[in-house]
């Protein structure tokens, strides 16, 4: 489904991604996790296509589209949705109506009709029971005075809604204490499904408790060092990830 | 015999005879002329004008409209109405007060609403008091060159404890004639104790004609009275646009403006405010919207007289294409207005390289108790906010729209009638296509 080869990528004079490669096959959910600085967040911005990153080898390939020759919104409407580690505020822009906006923006590229307002709204309501959220969000401008807990159910009810094929989900857990964190985890883990797979990037294992990876990568300095089952983010968390250096340096 | 005046102004004032014939008029208008021969023509030296020429507004050699265009039905209205809005409507065309156009309907007891001019041929005692009562002597140029011309607009007067529940729209519509005409109407407006009134100002034409309007509004809120205000400035794309707004407010008021600024060529609207009783509060709301070919200048004077008196004002600007603002804002405080809370908000969005926008928001502060605050950015459109809105599917162009739209919705949502609302946030959602 994704295929990532070779990448590499600049942030400046900087490199930040020295070779990554990435296989993720239907329905596959893999853990990204590794340590501060490591990479993964650019990762998550260069798959979704967030400006400020050079790529200067390698490929990323969704479906047999070359991603990192889309735009973002193209890399959307093929079906890639990235939860952000920190959802941008959007003062003065109403919820519904964004939501409306990007599910048609979807549906129209799929070559689908619009959905009336009616149906829209149905929709809404029985994605929001998902999330724990309130209508009342509806009404609210997209992010703007949400706690950070609402911000991040806010994604994973995006996500819900948009029904994406591949989901980035990057440091979902940062900023989340233990209850929200359960419900985040719950809303994605009712979104799996043979169709879509996820790639789950995190710092800690915690998050990995609820949503069980079928592989676990461990990103350090831009390249994938190890790769195993879900028994590697116990490893990790037992060992932390000062170990990494020194394997590095052998 | 008066000078002439610079720059064949004095053709700005080539009023009909045919109006009232009242000693006390005549002389405020020769007063007026008076003061203005002796002035110099505002120009670029003078702060007020830094950043605003006249020039191209005289090379225009407006002159003033001599008889009142009667050719106008009632369906020539149907295009700049606005659908599911319903008020007491009184139409001015070119100027002059035009009822058989408007639509008054019925008005509650202790309302009078009517034509200036009308008013001064039957009851004209009632205005001597109250005509240029908020202007005064100003020094304002071209409010001044309005009062030399007075002729007529518009006269609201709500008596002591008068509740009007629909809004009062004054629908200021203009006609492009054969050469480029100037109107100059005075309207005036005096809410009582406790008096409350919305009025919905709108600055309209028919086609997309050349002519100059400048207008000057009076008003005078009694104590405990609330003025809920919006103007909608949106005349032709080849007009020019002079406005003078002066408030005066007496204890414990409430006045409200909203100031919605989208067409004109050339606009320059003044908006000065004075507390007279304590306790008054006056918020002022503006979005302008200034693209290819637009100048739109706006001067706030907001004067904190006497003590414990409020004031808000918040501004927005969006600028296109070449499109070109200015924003000069100023709150006075005077040494006895202590316990005074004012606060000036001036925020403005670049969409291109070649907008320019000059914002001066100022506090002058002679008061030593106050809470005064002011505020001025000048920004471009979030990277990070349109990278959100791409990455849900959503194109640059309409990702770009929305954002533009929801900066512009937290004036435009202030607005107190949907149809108006509405209204005013399609012509928006039009000019950033």
């Amino acid at each position: 489904m994704l295929s990532v080869k070779g990448l590499r990528a600049n942030v400046g004079d900087k490199e930040i991604l020295k070779g990554l490669d990435l296989e993720i096959g239907p329905g596959e959910v893999h853990a990204i996790m590794g340590p501060n600085g490591s990479g993964k967040s650019t990762l998550s911005h260069v798959l979704s296509g967030r400006d400020g990153y050079t790529v200067t080898a390698g490929s990323a390939t969704f479906e047999g589209h070359d991603l990192l020759e889309l735009e973002p919104e193209e890399r959307a409407q093929l079906g890639l949705f990235l939860a952000f580690q920190y959802p941008v505020e959007l003062p003065g822009v109403n919820n519904t109506y964004f939501l409306k906006a990007a599910l048609n923006s979807l549906r129209k590229a799929r070559g689908e009709p619009e959905l009336d307002a009616v149906a829209f709204l149905r929709l809404i309501k029985e994605k929001l029971k998902i999330l724990h959220l309130d209508d009342s969000l509806l009404k609210r401008a997209v992010n703007a005075g949400f706690s950070g807990g609402e911000k991040k159910r806010n994604e994973i009810f995006q996500m819900a809604l948009l029904e994406p094929k591949f989901a980035i989900l990057d440091e979902t857990d940062s900023g989340l204490d233990i209850d929200a964190l359960r419900v985040v985890a719950e809303g994605v883990n009712a979104l799996r499904s043979p169709e879509r797979s996820m790639i789950v990037v995190t710092h800690y294992q915690r998050l990995l408790d609820y949503i069980q990876p079928d592989y676990v990568h461990v990103l350090a300095h831009g390249r994938i060092i190890r790769s195993g089952g879900k028994e590697l983010a116990l490893e990790l968390e037992e060992k932390g990830y000062g170990w990494i250096d020194a394997e590095l340096a052998a | 015999m008066n000078a002439p005046l610079h720059s064949g102004l004095e053709y700005w004032l080539n009023a009909p005879d045919d109006g009232p014939d009242l000693a006390w008029l005549d002389e405020r208008r020769h007063g007026a002329r008076a003061r203005l021969s002796a002035r110099a023509l505002p120009h670029s030296k003078q702060e007020a004008w830094r950043y605003t020429s006249l020039k191209s507004l005289l090379e225009q050699q407006f002159t003033a409209i001599d008889e009142p265009l009667s050719a106008l039905q009632p369906e020539d209205l149907d295009t700049v109405l606005i659908p599911g809005f319903e008020s007491h409507r009184l139409v001015l065309v070119n100027g002059r007060y035009a009822p058989e156009l408007s639509m008054l309907g019925e008005l509650p007891a202790g309302v009078r609403i009517g034509g200036l001019r009308d008013w001064l041929q039957h009851d004209p005692e009632s205005l001597r008091g109250q005509l240029d009562a908020a202007l005064g002597d100003s020094e304002a140029f071209f409010a001044t060159l309005n009062s030399a011309g007075l002729d007529d607009g518009l006269v609201v007067w709500l008596e002591r404890g008068a509740v009007l529940e629909r809004p009062i729209e004054l629908i200021h519509l203009s006609v492009g004639l054969d050469e480029p005409r100037v109107a100059q109407p005075r309207h005036l407006v005096h809410l009582e104790a406790g008096a409350q009134a919305r009025l919905i100002e709108r600055y309209v034409s028919l086609g997309e004609a050349l002519y100059c309007t400048n207008a000057v509004m009076e008003v005078v809120l009694g104590r405990d009275a609330v003025l809920k205000h919006e103007r909608l400035q949106m005349e032709s794309r080849n007009a020019f646009h002079l406005s003078g707004f002066y408030l005066l407010q007496d204890e414990n008021s409430r006045y409200s403006g909203i100031n919605i600024g989208l067409g004109a060529r050339w606009a320059r609207t003044d908006l000065n405010t004075r507390f007279r009783g304590e306790q008054a509060e006056c918020v002022l709301h503006g979005l302008y919207l200034a693209g290819d070919g637009q100048l739109l200048d706006y001067h706030l004077d907001v004067e904190h007289a006497v003590p414990n008196c409020r004031s808000e004002e918040n501004f927005k600007g969006l600028l296109t294409g070449q499109g070109r603002a200015v924003f000069d804002g100023r709150v006075l405080v005077a040494k006895s207005a202590q316990k005074s809370d004012a606060a000036m908000s001036n925020r403005n969005l670049m969409l291109s390289e070649q907008a320019e926008i000059d914002t001066k928001p100022q506090l002058e502060i002679y008061a030593d108790d106050v809470r005064c605050s002011h505020g001025t950015t000048v920004g471009q459109i979030e990277p990070e906010m349109l990278f959100y809105l791409r990455s849900r599917g959503i194109d640059a162009s309409q990702a770009r729209r929305m954002l533009c739209l929801g900066f512009a919705g937290e004036v435009i949502d202030q607005l107190g009638v949907e149809a108006v609302r509405e209204h005013v946030a399609a012509a928006v959602g039009q000019r950033l296509t």
